[in-house]
C-alpha cells in the first residue's frame, strides 16, 4: 500500500506492506501523524510551533518544548560540534534577510551560531544571543525517522518514507535509488540500492553556508548525497557535504555514513 | 553502516518523465477519508456529499514539473478533515512533447544488474516544493464556501 500526503512543504510518501490492507491503513494514517506533529512543533511559519516560540522568547528566558524538539535540538548540537560549525541550525537570520523565511515578529534576531543553544534540564532551552533558529535542515530527516518508529510500533516490517526525497527504508527489500542532480531535468542518476538506511540529498542552491565554507563554482550542478542510519543523520550531514564538498571527511565515517557527489556533467556525458 | 545498507550501482541515467504513481481512485479516496459513509452526487461534478455531511472534493493542480490530483475531505461543520494525494506525474514540456518518450531509461548500462523498468520512484534530491497543493487546497476550500456549505 502506498499513500502520498503534502507535509513538511513537500510531498510525503509512505510505503508499506506485509499486513493485511486495514492495518496498514491504520498504520499509514498513524506515521503521517507522527510527520504532521514535527510539522506542527518545528515550523518556522506556524507562529505557535516550538520553533517560533524559541525564536521569540528564548533570548530573553528559557522556554519548554516538545519532547521530540528538544531531541533534534539535542542531535543539532552534537552535529554542530562534530562539523566544525557547518551544520548551523542558527540561520534564522540568513534566511530572513534573503527573504526565504518570515521575519514578522523577529525584529530582535542578529546573526550567530548554534552555540548559542543552551539546552537545559526539562525539555527547557534558552539562548544566550538574539539568533533564530530554523530546523528545515534536519527536522525532515527527524520525521522520516519517527514515521518508521510508528509504522514498526504497528507491526510493520516493510516500509519506505520518503519525504521529498529524503527517505528511509526498513526491511529486507532492497530499493534502487535515483539521484535528482540540478541541471538535469526530467532525468536522475541511478546511484545505489538502499536497504535499512535512509539517504538524503541535497543542492548548493538550498544550504545556507557558514563559516570556513568552501563554496562550490557557481552554476556547478551537483547533488550532495549523504546515505546513513538514519534519516536525520542522512538530511543534516548533506548540508556539511554541501559545503566542504569533501566526501571523505572523518564525521561521515564516524556517523556510519557514506557521502557521494552526483554531478550533472558526468551524467551527460553518459547520455552522450 | 553494514555493508548490505547500501550497494553501488554504475551511474546509468534515466527519464524522471516515468515516474507516475496513482493512489487512489475515487472510490479509494472517499473510503479512505470517510470510512463507512455513503456518497451522492452534489451540483458539482468533483464533489460528493458523505452521508455523515462531510464532503469530498478532487481537483487537479499543476506544478512546475508536476501534475497532481488531491482529495480534500471536509468535515461538516466545515474545517478539513484529510488531505490525499491521488496521483502524482513529473513531466517537463520538451518530454511532453516528445511522445511517445524517446527512450525511458537514457543511457542505461548493459552491464547494469538490474530490472529498471518497473515504475520509478526511489528518486533522492533536492526537495519538491509543495506549495503547488497547498493553494490547491485553498482554492478547494473557496468552492466549499461558495458552492457547497449549509446545502443539502
Amino acid at each position: 500500500m502506498k499513500r502520498a500526503r503534502p507535509l513538511l512543504g513537500t510531498y510525503v510518501e509512505i510505503e508499506v506492506a506485509g499486513l493485511a490492507e486495514p492495518a496498514l491503513a491504520r498504520a499509514i494514517d498513524a506515521a503521517f501523524g507522527a510527520i504532521a506533529r514535527v510539522h506542527r512543533l518545528m515550523s518556522f511559519h506556524d507562529g505557535e510551533s516550538d520553533v517560533s516560540r524559541l525564536n521569540r522568547y528564548a533570548a530573553s528566558e528559557p522556554v519548554i518544548v516538545d519532547g521530540w524538539t528538544a531531541k533534534v535540538l539535542e542531535k543539532a548540537r552534537i552535529l554542530f560540534d562534530a562539523s566544525g560549525g557547518l551544520f548551523d541550525c542558527a540561520v534564522g537570520h540568513e534566511l530572513m534577510r534573503s527573504g526565504r523565511l518570515p521575519s514578522q515578529g523577529l525584529g530582535h534576531v542578529e546573526s550567530g551560531s548554534f552555540a548559542a543553544v543552551e539546552l537545559l534540564s526539562d525539555n527547557r532551552v534558552r539562548f544566550s544571543a538574539p539568533i533564530a533558529i530554523d530546523l528545515g535542515g534536519i527536522a525532515k530527516g527527524f520525521a522520516v525517522d519517527r514515521a518508521i518508529v510508528t509504522l514498526r510500533a504497528h507491526g510493520v516490517r516493510e516500509a519506505l518514507v520518503n519525504a521529498g526525497g529524503d527517505m528511509r527504508a526498513m526491511g529486507k527489500t532492497a530499493r534502487t535509488i535515483h539521484i535528482r542532480c540540478p541541471g538535469l531535468d526530467g532525468r536522475a542518476v541511478q546511484a545505489g540500492l538502499l536497504r535499512n538506511a535512509a539517504i538524503a540529498t541535497s543542492e548548493a542552491a538550498a544550504t545556507v553556508m557558514k563559516q570556513r565554507a568552501r563554496l562550490p563554482a557557481p552554476g556547478s550542478h551537483h547533488a550532495y548525497s549523504v546515505v546513513a542510519p538514519t534519516c536525520l543523520l542522512a538530511d543534516a550531514l548533506t548540508k556539511v557535504l554541501v559545503q566542504t564538498q569533501d566526501a571523505h571527511a572523518g564525521y561521515f565515517a564516524r556517523f556510519g555514513a557514506i557521502a557521494f557527489v552526483t554531478s550533472a556533467d558526468i551524467a551527460e556525458v553518459r547520455v552522450a | 553502516m553494514k555493508a548490505s545498507q547500501w550497494i553501488w550501482l554504475p551511474a546509468a541515467v534515466i527519464s524522471t518523465a516515468a515516474h507516475a504513481t496513482t493512489y487512489f481512485s475515487v472510490e479509494q479516496v472517499q473510503r479512505a477519508i470517510f470510512p463507512g459513509a455513503s456518497f451522492s452526487a452534489t451540483s458539482l461534478p468533483n464533489a460528493w456529499r458523505a452521508s455523515n455531511g462531510g464532503y469530498v472534493i478532487v481537483d487537479r493542480v499543476v506544478g512546475k514539473h508536476e501534475y497532481i490530483t488531491l482529495a480534500v475531505g471536509i468535515h461538516s461543520n466545515g474545517t478539513v478533515k484529510q488531505i490525499e494525494i491521488m496521483d502524482y506525474k513529473e513531466s517537463y514540456g520538451y518530454e511532453v512533447r516528445e511522445a511517445p518518450w524517446r527512450a525511458q531509461f537514457v543511457g542505461k548500462s548493459a552491464s547494469s544488474p538490474l530490472q529498471l523498468n518497473g515504475d520509478i520512484t526511489n528518486i533522492s534530491g533536492a526537495t519538491l516544493s509543495s506549495r503547488h497543493v497547498t493553494d490547491g487546497v485553498k482554492r478547494i476550500l473557496q468552492v466549499y464556501e461558495t458552492s457547497l456549505k449549509g446545502k443539502r
